[in-house]
This record gives structure tokens, sequence and C-alpha cells, in this order.
């Protein structure tokens, strides 16, 4: 009796497994905005996963499963995507999810990601000071974009800091973390411009000038930088986000300031924001990223090759053909579908648990942007690489710095 | 800015003239040059150090333009030559001076940053004897600031050379920056004195860093005097700066809102589209831009030009989409507000749709034309071109649109309709296209106003969204029916929000204009100005 009960649930085990087998493709999530003010960045995201699969599929998938991928419209509300993270977890059982932009969407997504034990990985330059055991964070960490900007800054002379950045979660974290570094590397306060606010207690809780979103009148601001400036060795941190950049740069350029006089060095224009942005008064003002596109490595202009035969041939509604570009996040997204790609094959399993094991023992791919590595503390290890801005929207690589850490706590452990 | 690029373009002929006939003591700086971009790093660094014996412009042209990529490298018969580039498909060999057609083979060659950090510095010891006054002080400044021990006496045996007072003021406190450093105590003493008593910005770090380390108590004394002459001299400026600033944040204000004062202040549409119109002239100035580009090309002088088409074209352009809007939407809610409420903003999510459609989601990128940027710099402040344009035009469409509403005929039908529309008709008037033409009108200046925020600002599909909030607040505040009444509060507003923020930063200051105005609201519900008109109330 008892052995022809288990006979059938043996029967009944391989009739499932028959039927997975007959469809053959695995589940992955692609949750990005394609509607709202967040679309204009995270559509060239989901443009680059989308590519990312087919490349794979082409040359047979992963563990022998094509992959086949679920794309659901965050469209820039934050509790929206927690649904549609319940959605691909629950309803569609997606084996990971790529995907968020913003801090705030990753934050949003998180406990819905933690609750049915997913897997997330999250691809743009962020805060840190966050490690959840169902995200990996493929993204730049402070440590792997402000800070070797910063050293880049120090070891050509720069005295003089001024920080400035909208005002949310994002640049108020990363100026506090480089005010603590510029102290320790001897900066004094009257040196870190943009002002400081402190608690009743003295301590410094926010470094920098901060605007609002979408902020558009930047004369007292550049007027305030100029004053800073004007006994040279001076230079900007901007972690100023999205549009409000139009305005300031322009501001900057008239009032006669140049890259020369004060460089500004921004971590959120990539090649592709570049596309909306008035090219000459940016010229010569520099940017950190993990990647570029003009990086010349093989690897990379097979990377760019594909993406851009890809966007000729693929017929995907709603993917923008033209003067297309590749950058920062979107390469880490597809490092991402990688490092993800090769855990799966080392774990033997889409389990998310066997998965996570073989990514924390530390993957390495050969991406566009060099060797990375998937650390223990579900961050990266990757190069970084200062650039200047050219005419043309590209960026000429002045400064490489190999296998940098990622270390996402990084606050209060600056000390002089 | 306009006056470099000439003075660059007469170089560049200049260059030509030079060069076909290449003299004798040219072609060694031309070698030496040529070595510059080819050479290895060593041969590099010396080379730099070599020009400094040089004086000729060519250093200085092929420099700039290897910044920018106009020197590029031609290799042809195993050979390699540099070539700079003197206009559109013209290239010279920077060794033989002869004229070259590279036939597309040429490949862009560019300074590394480090390098071009000491070329710097060659070219700002050319440009101490330069024959243009603005590029010696940029030089001499430059030199002083850096406060090196060898320019001491490059800087003081110029001094005396110099005619113009402006260049000469300027040598001399470039030497006294320069001395606080390298200077004998008395010299220091003198330097610290002299630069506190002239209220040198520059110079206040510099002061800074004496009192910090030096142990004399004199020497501390006076640099206790100067940092505060210097520190209230920058209190001044920086008040008088906030004041230009609020008059221009306040120009912005008042072209963004006087359309919507004309078509909601006087005719009491509540126009929730008028954003878009601003947007419209933002996308003309765009296209008009786009066809001058391929026209012309980027750059040249007829390109130059677009901004001034690009103006009545915005203008016209919004006022036609006006037109449409009034005679297929509004010319049915005259009498009904909220309807109109509800309408215009379906048209304004229209607008926005379609311009997604045709221009992408995406912002694009307009740049300003040479003569707009650049500023001038007065009384350590300063004046940016496009900014001084801006209140320059604000002003004009406040004098232009009181001339045509009290001087002509048609602002005496538009006055009558406004206050009467029944009676204004039965004495003859065509109240109909008196309406029409009024809204063209304000929508128009929308138009305008979006051609002004493209120098400044961003254009995109949503630009119209960050300004229809504040435009309804000015119209509001200054007195719905009162055109004056617009003009002052926005003016009012751009000050008080500029003279604030120095203090509680951008975001606090924007969050306190708005309650200044809650609160200004509760005791004067009818705003500065208030009028009966045909408005809301009725």
């Amino acid at each position: 009796m008892k052995s022809y009960l288990k006979g059938a649930l043996c029967a009944a085990a391989s009739l499932f497994a028959g039927s997975a087998q007959a469809e053959d493709t695995v589940k992955v999530g692609v949750l990005h905005s394609l509607s709202g003010t967040m679309a204009i960045s995270e559509t060239s995201l989901r443009d680059v996963l989308l590519y990312t699969f087919d490349e794979i599929n082409a040359s047979g998938g992963v563990l022998g499963k094509k992959i086949e991928p679920v794309v659901v419209d965050g469209a820039s509300d934050w509790p929206l995507f927690a649904e549609k993270a319940k959605e691909l977890l629950v309803k569609e059982k997606t084996a990971v999810t790529f995907g968020c932009w913003t801090s705030v969407s990753r934050k949003s997504v998180l406990p819905v990601y933690e609750k049915n034990n997913g897997l997330l990985f999250y691809p743009v330059q962020y805060e840190g000071e966050e490690l959840s055991k169902n995200i990996f964070y493929t993204a730049e960490a402070v440590g792997q974009q402000a800070i070797p900007a910063v050293d880049y800054l120090l070891k050509e002379g720069m005295k003089k800091f001024y920080l400035i950045g909208t005002d949310y979660v994002y640049p108020q974290t990363t100026n506090l973390v480089l005010f603590e570094y510029l102290l320790s590397k001897g900066i004094p306060v009257e040196n870190i411009g943009g002002g400081l606010r402190k608690d009743s207690s003295g301590k410094v809780i926010s470094a920098g000038n901060y605007t609002p979103f979408g902020h558009s009148d930047f004369q007292q601001i550049v007027a305030d930088i100029k004053k800073f400036s004007a006994s040279g060795d001076a230079c900007v941190i901007n972690t100023i986000n999205g549009d409000a950049n139009v305005p300031f740069f322009k501001e900057f350029a008239a009032s006669g300031l140049t890259s020369e006089d004060c460089p500004v060095v921004s971590f959120s224009i990539s090649e592709d924001e570049f596309r909306a942005l008035p090219a000459k008064d940016l010229v010569g003002h520099l940017g950190c990223w993990t990647y570029f596109m003009s990086i010349d490595s093989p690897a990379n202009k097979k990377f760019v090759k594909g993406f851009q035969d890809w966007l000729k041939k693929t017929d995907v509604p709603g993917v923008v053909k033209e003067n297309r570009v590749t950058c920062s996040p979107m390469v880490l997204s597809y490092n991402g579908v990688h490092l993800w790609k090769k855990a799966v094959e080392k774990a033997g399993s889409f389990d998310v648990d066997k998965v996570r094991a073989a990514l924390q023992s530390g993957i390495s791919f050969d991406g566009p942007g060099g060797t990375v590595t998937s650390q223990k503390n579900h961050h990266v290890t990757k190069s970084v690489f200062i650039g200047e801005t050219l005419e043309n929207g590209q960026f000429e690589i002045l400064e490489t710095m190999k296998d940098v850490y990622g270390e996402p706590f990084l606050k209060g452990t600056f000390k002089k | 800015m306009t006056l470099t690029v000439i003075l660059r373009r007469l170089f560049l002929s200049a260059l030509f003239l030079i060069v076909h006939q290449a003299s004798a003591d040219d072609t060694a700086a031309r070698q030496l040059l040529t070595k510059l971009i080819l050479g290895t790093s060593d041969e590099q660094a010396q080379a730099v150090t070599d020009l400094y014996d040089y004086g000729d412009p060519i250093i200085k042209d092929v420099i700039s333009g290897w910044r920018v990529g106009e020197v590029s490298v031609l290799e042809r018969d195993g050979k390699k030559m540099v070539l700079l580039k003197t206009g559109e498909g013209a290239y010279l060999d920077i060794l033989t001076g002869q004229s070259v057609d590279p036939g597309g083979q040429e490949k862009i060659s560019r300074a590394k940053r480090k390098l071009r950090k000491k070329l710097r510095r060659v070219v700002d010891f050319l440009d101490l004897s330069s024959s243009d006054p603005a590029e010696r002080i940029k030089a001499v400044y430059k030199l002083g600031l850096s406060q090196k021990a060898d320019y001491v006496e490059v800087i003081r045996e110029r001094i005396d050379r110099q005619k113009d007072e402006e260049v000469k003021a300027a040598f001399q406190e470039s030497l006294s920056i320069s001395l606080l450093k390298n200077g004998s105590p008395e010299e220091r003493l003198q330097a610290v004195n002299e630069l506190g008593g002239i209220e040198s910005f520059q110079a206040r770090d510099f002061i800074e860093t004496l009192k910090k380390e030096t142990e004399n108590e004199e020497l501390i004394q006076a640099a206790e005097k100067a940092l505060a002459k210097i520190d209230s001299a920058q209190k001044w400026t920086e008040f008088y700066g906030s004041i230009v600033h609020g008059l221009s944040t306040g120009s912005v204000l008042l072209l963004v809102s006087y359309g919507l004062a004309i078509t909601f202040g006087l005719m009491g549409v509540i126009n929730m589209a008028h954003g878009e119109f601003i947007a419209i002239g933002g996308y003309t100035v765009y296209v008009v831009q786009g066809w001058f580009a391929s026209a012309y090309g980027v750059g040249s002088a007829g390109y130059e030009w677009y901004f001034i088409v690009a103006l009545p074209a915005a203008f016209l352009t919004a006022a036609l989409a006006g037109v449409l809007l009034e005679r297929s939407v509004i010319q049915f809610l005259y009498r009904r507000p909220l309807e109109s409420l509800l309408a215009t903003w379906g048209v304004s999510m229209i607008i926005q749709q379609l311009i997604r459609l045709k221009f992408g989601a995406a912002n694009v990128s307009v740049s300003s034309p040479e003569w707009l940027s650049g500023s001038i710099q007065a009384a350590g402040l300063s004046l940016s071109y496009n900014r001084l344009f801006l209140i320059g035009f604000a002003i004009f469409v406040i004098f232009g649109t009181w001339l045509l509403l009290n001087k002509t005929s048609w602002g005496l039908h538009v006055r009558a309709t406004m206050q009467n529309r029944l009676m204004a008709s039965s004495l003859g008037i065509k109240s109909t296209r008196v309406n029409m033409m009024t809204f063209a009108y304000g929508s128009g200046l929308a138009g305008l106003a979006g051609a002004f925020l493209s120098q400044i600002g961003n254009v995109g599909p949503s630009m119209g969204q960050t300004h229809i909030v504040d435009s309804f607040m000015v119209v509001v505040v200054g007195g719905v029916g009162n055109l004056m009444g617009a003009a002052l509060s926005s003016m009012g507003m751009g000050m008080v929000q500029q003279l604030l923020q120095p203090f509680i930063g951008p975001v606090m200051g924007k969050i306190t204009v708005l309650l200044v105005i809650i609160l200004f609201l509760q005791f004067k519900p009818g705003g500065l100005f208030p009028s009966r008109s045909r408005s809301l109330e009725d």
C-alpha cells in the first residue's frame, strides 16, 4: 500500500517535471518604469535586458532553458513597484528580477522580495547603507564612484570642494559620506562649500547645498560657487539628478566659470542622459562611472556592436532606434544577468537560496567594463573610471582604478 | 565671448598669412610643436619646458586647437604629419605651413589632461604679453593665484609696462597675492594692507591662510582688518547680486505669467493648457535651431541669428495654437469656468502627448547663440547676457502690452468687451473676433516665454507643468484682471525668493514664499490690485 502511494507520487512528480520540461523556459522579471518621469532613463535598461536575454537564448539559454522575460511597468509610481514585484513573484513565479532605478523604488520593493524570498538585481549607482539578503547590488556603491572621484580631484591638487545636489536620499547620504571623507583627508571644514546643517548636539546631519527636483533657478548657487572658487583650486561635486542639470550647467557657463577654473564632477550624468544636455556647456567637466562607452576593449566593442545590431532588427514595441548609446547602468544590468546565469550554472539550480550561495562564493564575469566579481556582501568588485566630457557626448578616460571593492556601509568609517 | 571668437578667427586667418611665408624664427617653434604632439610623454614634458622660450602666436593656436579637437595626425607615405584645422575641411601642416587635404584620413589628437594643465601655463605665460587686455588680466591672475615664487619677478617687471589702468591694477593685485606667500615680512604686511584696501575677493582665502600660519602680531592684526573689509564688501556684493537675481527671476515669472494674466485675468478663462503653450514656444526654438543648423552649419555666422528668427516664430506658433484652442473648445465655455478648467486640462494632456509622439519623451537640447552666452563682470558681480536680455525683454513686453491695450483701437475694443461683453457687442464690436485675438495674444506671450526658457533651462514635454502653478500664483497675487498687478507681483515674488535664498536655501526659500502668499491672500483676497472685471465672480 505504502509503495503504491509512493509510486503514485513519483508518477505525479515526473508528470510535473515533464510539463516543465515541455515548456523549457525560465521566467525572468523585468521591473522598470516604462512610463512617467523615470521612463526616459529606465526604458534603456529594459532594452538592454531584452538584448541580453536574446543573446543568452541564442547561445543555448541558462541550464538548457530559454529565458522568458516578463516585463512589467512600474510607471514611476513607487507603491506600484511593490505591487508589480508581488505580481512577478507570486503570480508569475519568476526565478529572478532585474529592475528599479531610484532608491525609493528599491526601498519600496525590498519588503516584497524579503517576504517571498525573491531575488532582485539592482543596477544603478546608489547611496549604500543597505544590505538585503534578497538583493544583489551590481550598482556603484559610494566607494566605487564618489570616493574615487574625490581621490582623483585631490591628486589633481584641488583644495576646495563645493557639494551640491537634489534634495533626496541619494545626494544627502553621499554628500555626508564625502564630507567625512574630505575631513579625514585633511580638508578643513571651511574649504567644503555648500553649507552644513547640524542637529542640536552639533553633529553634522547634512552637508552641501540642495535644490528641489526640477529646480530651474541656479543664479544664487552659481554666484556662491563663483565666490567660493575665486581663490582657485576649487571644484564642484554634483549630485543633481535629472533635468535640473540643464539650467545648472547653462548658468554655470553663462557666469564665465569654465572647467579649467572649477571642474564639476557629476555622478548622475552618463552617456544616455547626455543626449538631452547642452553639450558645449559640459565640455571638460568630469564624470565617474564603472563603465564608459569609450572603453577601448574587444569585450566592449562586441557589446556595443551587439546591442546596436539588436536595436536594428528588434520588433519590441516602444524601442527607440536612433542615436542610441550605452552607459554604466545599462552595462551593470547586462553584467547582472550574466552573473546570475553563471551562478545558476554553478548551483545547478534556479533555487533562490542556492543561487545566492553561489553568488556569495564569488562569481566572475568579463563584462564590457572589465572583470566584475560578486562579493559575499552582495556587492560587486569592479573597475572605476574617471572620464572627461567631450563635445560629442562621450567621455575620454583619464584614469582607471582596477578592482575596487564594493562596500555599502561607509558612513562614520572615516576618521581624521 | 563673442570677442574671443572673433579674435580667434582673426588669429587663424592671420596664421594663414604667417604660415604661407614661414619665417626662419618660427620654424623652431613649429618643430617643437610637432614633437610635442607626436612625442612620447618624456619628449612632451621636455617640449613643454622649451616652449616657454618662444613667443609665436602659432603656439597658442595649436595648443588651444589641441584641446577642442582641431589638431589631427595624418599618416601619409609612412610619415606622420600634424594638421591644424583652419575651417570646414581646411587643414594645414603645422611643420611646413602648407595646406593639406587629408581626404578624411586624419585622426583627431587630444592632449592628456595632465599635459594640458602644463600647456595652460605656457599659454598663460604667452598671454601675459598678449595684445588683448582681457587676456592679460586673466593670465596674470592665474599666475598670481598659483603663488609660485618663480612668477613674482615675472609679474613685477611687467607692471610698469602696462598702460591700461585696469590691467595695471590686476597685475598689482596678482603680485600682492603672490607676495603674501613669497615676500619678506615687510612685503607681506604691505601686500595685506593693499589687498584689504582694494577689497580683493580673490585674496580672501590667502589672507586667511597667512593669518593662521604667521606668528607675527602686526601681520595678524593687519590680516584681520583686511579680512573684515573684504567680508563686508562681499556682503554688499551679495546683496546687490540678490537684487539683480531677483529681477531676473521676476522677469522669468513675468514672462510665463503675463499671457495668463490676459487669458485668465482679463478674459476669465482658466486655461490649464497655458503651460503647454510655453512648451510649444520652446519646441519652436528647437525646430528653428535645427533648420539653421542644417542650412548654415552649427557655429557659423548665419546660425547665430537663429534665435532672432525663433522669437517671432515662437510667438506666432503659440498664437496659432491659441486660436485653434479658442475656436474649438473655449468659445463654448466662456460662462462656465469650471468646465473650461477641465476641458483645458484635458487639452494640456493631449498637447503633451503630441509633443512626446513628435519629439520623443526625452528633453531636447537647445544651445544659446554666442552673443547670448557669456557675461559682463561688474563690481564683483557677473551678469550673464541672456539674463540681461530677459530683463530687457520683460520690460518690453509690459510696455508693449500697455501700448496695445491703451493706445490702439483694438485695445479699446478688448477693454470694452472684457468689461461688459453684451454691451460691447450691442455697440457694434465683434466680440467673438476680439475674444479670439485676445486669447491668441495671451497664448503668443506664453510662446515667447517658452523661447526664453529654452535659453536658461530645459525644453521638454512637461516643461509647462513646472510653470503653470507659478503663473496662476502671480496672477492671483497681483489681482485678477490687473496687468500692472501681475507685473508687480512677479517682480516681488522673484525678489523675495532670491533675497531669502542665501539665508535659508532654495528649498525653504520656495516654501516661505508660498507661506507668505497664503497669509497675504488671507488679508487681501483680491490680490494687490483687486479690480472689477468679467472674471470668476460674475
